[in-house]
């Protein structure tokens, strides 16, 4: 009779509120999709990215075509090195990456393959819907890569048909 | 009577709803976005070329275009004549004053602004043209196109010095 008597009490113990830690975990998710939706654009470790102390946050990466401009091989820390040449042909100055995340190298004489990829991209994107204005060449230069090769992918997005230009940059210390 | 006796014992029993399902999906997406959240954002500078159909108009601007020099070393002029960027020392320490006053290019600014207001008089829009030596390195354009940002001038007109204009 007496172990009878103990089981209810057991019962009650057992429960366990979990409202508390489902609150503190909804809270996290919220705090991490609002910030994971910030940025979006595809973010290649082989460039290392210039400081500017006027720049805003990018809030709608919709639109933004991803040209990465890399600087001379012997200028880059030995892991974006690594990087670039596992995932680029020898030689390349501007990468970017295809509809399936693959990344395509293109060197000095691929300067009409750059401007047609761009050309492709705006198309993708108008056909999405989005107004030419909208559709903008995100430029993600290296801080050591000579102007030359920034100006030729700016040069290509503008036969292309994107006058609208983003530089990458991260915020002044 | 009968019915209504049966009816309020249903009611004293508490509903319990299984939400261990719930609180799974919901792990697994706050996993998913603690590993894709990256905290450090990338930032942006815009600017817009000025398009074809706007050159090929006949009609003088009510302003020339500014117009800003940049040397391979890294210094830059502001009309031709005054130089607005000291040459660029990829070896400033940031936190420095050296590596600040090399981001910030004040004087540029003020000539910016002083530009600006000009065109605001005439209600012109005001448009630089940015020539870049080919070996000027890329923090150096960003550090102008920044300098341009601060001074609220969006259209910049963009050529590497051998190779003409955009």
């Amino acid at each position: 009779m007496a172990k009878k008597n103990s089981r209810p009490n057991d019962d009650v113990n057992g429960n366990v509120n979990l409202s508390p830690m489902i609150d503190c975990c909804f809270l996290l998710l919220i705090f991490f999709v609002v910030n994971a939706t910030q940025i979006t654009v595809a973010k290649d470790p082989s460039v290392k990215m210039p400081s500017a102390v006027s720049c805003s946050d990018l809030k709608d990466a919709n639109g933004c075509i991803v040209v990465n401009v890399f600087s001379d091989t012997d200028k880059m820390a030995p892991k974006a090195l690594e990087k670039y040449s596992k995932d680029y042909p020898p030689g390349s100055l501007w990468g970017v990456a295809d509809a399936n995340g693959r990344s395509i190298g293109y060197n000095t004489g691929q300067v009409q393959e750059l401007t047609d990829f761009i050309k492709k991209q705006k198309e993708t994107f108008k056909g999405k819907g989005l107004e030419d204005g909208k559709i903008r060449l995100y430029l993600r230069g290296d801080m050591a890569a000579p102007w030359e090769r920034s100006s030729t992918a700016i040069r290509c997005a503008a036969a292309a048909g994107v006058t609208n230009i983003v530089f990458g940059t991260l915020p002044s210390k | 009577m009968a019915r209504h006796k049966q009816i309020q014992t249903e009611q004293q029993e508490d509903p319990e709803m299984n939400i261990s399902s719930m609180i799974d999906c919901c792990f697994l997406l706050l996993i998913y976005f603690l590993v894709a959240t990256s905290l450090v954002s990338e930032k942006k500078l815009d600017i817009s070329i000025p398009a074809s159909a706007q050159s090929a108009s006949s009609q003088k601007p009510p302003v020339d275009p500014g117009r800003i020099v940049l040397q391979a070393d890294g210094s830059a002029t502001w009309n031709g004549d005054m130089t607005v960027a000291d040459p660029y020392n990829p070896e400033a320490e940031p936190g420095t004053s050296e590596y600040r006053s090399q981001r910030e290019l004040e004087q540029l600014v003020e000539q910016l602004k002083n530009y600006k207001d000009l065109a605001s008089s005439v209600q012109a829009e005001p448009v630089v043209m940015l020539t870049g030596a080919p070996s000027a390195p890329h923090q150096r354009i960003v550090d102008i196109m920044a300098a341009l940002a601060e001074a609220g001038i969006k259209s910049v007109g963009i050529s590497t010095a051998d190779t003409g204009s955009d």
